[in-house]
């Protein structure tokens, strides 16, 4: 590498030199830090891949291939069977983002640091009902409440509901912490109650974002509801389930092909919804 | 009505005509409400169709705390305090993690093609990269947990694919929307100096995105890691597996426990990426 | 007999910070249209405030009407809010809804939770909201969003809010503050006409002296909490003007 231009003083080639060095130096930690990064990934990929995968059952990658081809056709006579389920796996969805929703009233009122009563206990019990709701998968959810209150689209409208309030309650709160006071201060000047206050000077000026916010998790409770009926709680989950036991492949994939379908009618809508309430 | 300056009137006889106000306009209260009746009833709908016990629902948190008190607790923990429990949660975590390195390293590209300001193509390869990381997103990870076991047999390489692609189709659509949201100002002056579209990536986009796409990642790892705890549950390894041969056997105070540990190690993985969250928040 | 009588009245935000008001009294007649000047921090908001309890005085006496305000609780501090209009300089409109729902709000120290959740309030405040509007030449304005309007047509949203109430007193928070010299002689002289037609006493926080001047008949100047001067307009100087603003030239 040639030296660059003005060589000049002996002051400004030993900050040259010096600007090389500490270039080297910060390079040869990355390389180092990048190395033992391979190493882990290597180690990981070993112990945990390589060693686990039946290699053998697995067979040759052209074996492999045509297990995956099974998976090519579609059996088409599975769709009228189809619909109902799909159906239920909607209104599922439809039902648990609700009471997500519902339980987010409370939540989100306790999780906001500017209205929240009392703060000391309210507001740390609201984050952490968030955290919880949004650190336990659903299928975890799922198991739990088909558990309690059985088998059933019951169970998958708790496990969404109970999934979902983490997030909305989350956005909801920040939505709360950001309004302007200046209209909460006018209403009290006026002599509205708490109520009054709530309706007109927080509600307005959160509600478009709340509503954004629903759709959202909305259109992605549809995708969980899917899977939910996996562990029982009804809808294409099972039909998935019982396909897949019956060694029905081309009904798997009849079966994906729906849910795709209701995901990208809950995307459409999800789209329009929220272009007009913004 | 007669064109009023907007200054104050004198009031009186203007005012006797135009007392007159009415809230709900036709039609465009219609549209409004119309769209809330309609989602109102078909809500109700579903209560209907799905035959919701509406009356039952008090009853039934009365007997979840009752079951709960009774047949979970107390949690089993000797049972996951044990060495293959622990060896099996070690696996969990390097399925994670590989999972969520791979699916980024396919996300970047695939964020950087489904970009609408940077892709190469907007014509070919835009679509396509939006089209795949809609498909690996519309698929949940679990199904997707399924089909590679079913293709590659059970085991942790079902996991950690199933795990990339998922990685790949939740960062990809948000590294792509990262992208999408920049400052063209460096691209341009990137471009002007001859440099390929490698370099105008790395020079003019990378910089101003590097900071955003750590916390992408760490989001994404989040994600991950939660889901890796249930994948086991169809057989493409981890934790997962221990719950469902629990579940199957009703082994209730086991499944307490393994639902505990799921929910401590999530927890304890939030609470780390929140510090590393806020420690990338400080190098804005 | 003085409608408002203000006491010692002292105030601080929290113990440990230094006190915003210093004993500070003064009465308003029925007929005032009272000013408050002085430099930046000199507490005029928090004086303001103080009187309908939107900050909460630390010790002295505010009476309303021979009524204790400072000791006032739950629905006896909302019936006297109600009695007290207020004008913001910020407008303090709620922006989503129209200016007749703006207007209505006024009234809502009157109105039942149920009434509020519909909004359904009764025919003679919709018709006492159509005629301030008229009166503060709103009258084609009355379903515009408020966040659709300029910023003098939000005060007089404010004004009409206000009046709404049938207040017996009116605070006026740096009402002109939020805009340009013009509107604002137009919106004080809207405020002090209306405040006069309906018999209204009004206290008025107000940083441009010259309105103060213009306007109000009597004058309070603070600084740093404490009173510099009390009296009637003809009485204010340029002398005692510089005393008051001292700090503020510093």
């Amino acid at each position: 590498m040639s030296r660059p231009l003005a060589a000049g003083s002996g002051a400004v080639a030993l900050g040259v030199d010096a600007q090389f060095a500490q270039r080297r130096r910060r390079h040869g930690v990355q390389f180092a830090a990048f190395l033992a990064v391979m190493v882990l990934v290597a180690w990981s990929v070993e112990v945990t891949i390589i060693e686990d995968t039946d290699w053998e059952r697995m067979g040759s990658p052209a074996q492999v291939l045509e297990s995956a081809g099974r998976f090519a056709r579609v059996d088409w006579a599975l769709f009228p069977d189809l619909l109902e389920p799909a159906l239920e796996t909607f209104m599922i969805a439809c039902l648990g983002t609700l009471l997500g929703a519902l339980i987010c009233i409370p939540v989100a009122w306790f999780g906001a640091m500017n209205i929240t009563p009392f703060k000391p206990v309210t507001y740390p019990l609201a984050r952490l009902l968030m955290t919880l709701s949004r650190s336990i998968h659903e299928i975890v959810w799922a198991l739990f409440f088909v558990a309690v209150v059985g088998l059933g689209a019951m169970a998958g409208i708790f496990a969404l509901a109970v999934r979902s309030v983490g997030f909305i309650a989350k956005m909801t709160s920040e939505a709360i912490e950001d309004i302007k006071p200046g209209p909460v201060e006018a209403i009290r000047a006026v002599g509205g109650n708490g109520f009054q206050v709530m309706l007109y000077a927080i509600l307005p000026q959160v509600l478009p974002q709340i509503l954004s916010v629903v759709v959202f998790e909305w259109e992605i409770n549809i995708r969980r509801s899917a899977v939910l009926g996996l562990v029982g709680a009804g809808g294409l989950g099972l039909v998935f389930f019982r396909q897949m036991n019956t060694f029905n492949f081309p009904g798997v994939t009849a079966v994906l092909l729906a849910i795709l379908a209701i995901i990208l009618i809950g995307e459409l809508v999800s789209h329009f919804a929220r272009k007009s309430v913004i | 009505m007669k064109p009023d300056t907007d200054t104050p009137s004198g009031g009186g006889d203007a005012l006797a005509r135009d007392l007159h106000w009415r809230r709900y306009r036709f039609p465009d209260a219609l549209y409004g409400y119309g769209a809330w009746i309609v989602v109102l009833s078909f809500l109700a709908f579903s209560v209907q169709y799905l035959e919701i016990p509406l009356g039952r629902i008090p009853d039934m948190f009365a007997r979840m705390g009752a079951v709960l008190a009774t047949r979970y607790y107390p949690p089993d923990l000797e049972y996951i305090l044990d060495r293959d429990y622990m060896d099996y949660v070690v696996e969990t975590i390097q399925m994670a993690y590989l999972g969520t390195l791979f699916g980024l390293l396919l996300s970047v590209p695939l964020g950087w093609f489904g970009a609408w300001n940077m892709t190469p193509s907007r014509r070919y390869v835009y679509p396509v990269a939006r089209l795949v990381t809609m498909g690996f997103r519309a698929v949940h990870e679990m199904i997707f947990a399924i089909l590679f076991v079913s293709i590659l047999g059970y085991g942790m390489l079902a996991g950690v694919l199933a795990l990339t692609f998922f990685c790949a189709g939740f960062a990809g659509k948000l590294f792509a929307e990262e992208i999408e949201a920049i400052d063209m100002g460096p691209v341009e002056a990137m471009r002007a100096t001859g440099a390929n579209l490698f370099q105008v990536m790395a020079f003019g986009v990378m910089p101003q995105v590097r900071v955003a796409f750590t916390g992408i990642g760490i989001y994404t790892w989040d994600v991950a890691f939660r889901a890796a705890t249930v994948v086991g549950f169809v057989g493409a390894g981890g934790m997962g597996w221990y719950l469902k041969r629990n579940v199957l056997q009703i082994e209730t105070e086991r499944v307490a426990a393994i639902l505990l540990s799921i929910v401590v190690l999530v927890l304890i993985s939030e609470a780390v990426s929140a510090i590393a969250r806020d420690r990338v928040m400080k190098m804005r | 007999m003085p409608i408002l009588e203000v006491r010692d009245l002292c105030a601080r935000y929290s113990s440990s910070d230094p006190e915003v008001l210093k004993n500070v009294s003064f009465d308003i007649e029925a007929d005032d249209f009272f000013a408050i000047i002085g430099p930046s921090g000199s507490g005029k908001s928090t004086l303001i405030r103080c009187i309908n309890r939107l900050v909460q005085p630390t010790s002295g006496s505010v009476r309303f009407y021979d009524r204790e305000v400072t000791t006032l609780r739950g629905g006896q501090l909302r019936e006297l809010r109600r009695d007290i209009g207020m004008i913001f300089q910020e407008f303090n409109l709620i922006n989503r809804m129209s200016v007749m729902d703006n207007v209505l709000s006024g009234r809502l120290g009157y109105t039942g939770n149920l009434r509020t959740l519909f909004r359904a309030f009764p025919r003679e405040d919709v018709r006492h909201a159509l005629e301030l509007l008229h009166r503060v030449g709103l009258q084609d304005h009355v379903d515009k969003r408020a966040d659709e309007l300029s910023g003098g047509q939000r005060q007089r949203v404010g004004i009409a809010r206000a009046l709404m109430q049938g207040p017996k007193l009116m605070l006026l928070d740096e009402p002109t503050s939020a805009l340009d010299p013009k509107i604002s002689r137009e919106i004080m002289a809207l405020i002090k006409t209306m405040a006069k037609e309906f018999g209204v006493p009004c206290l008025c926080n107000i940083h441009d002296v010259r309105l103060a001047m213009e306007f109000c008949n009597k004058i309070i100047g603070l600084q740093d909490g404490v009173k510099m001067f009390h009296g009637p307009t003809e009485q204010m100087d340029q002398a005692k003007l510089d005393q008051i603003y001292m700090m503020e030239v510093l």
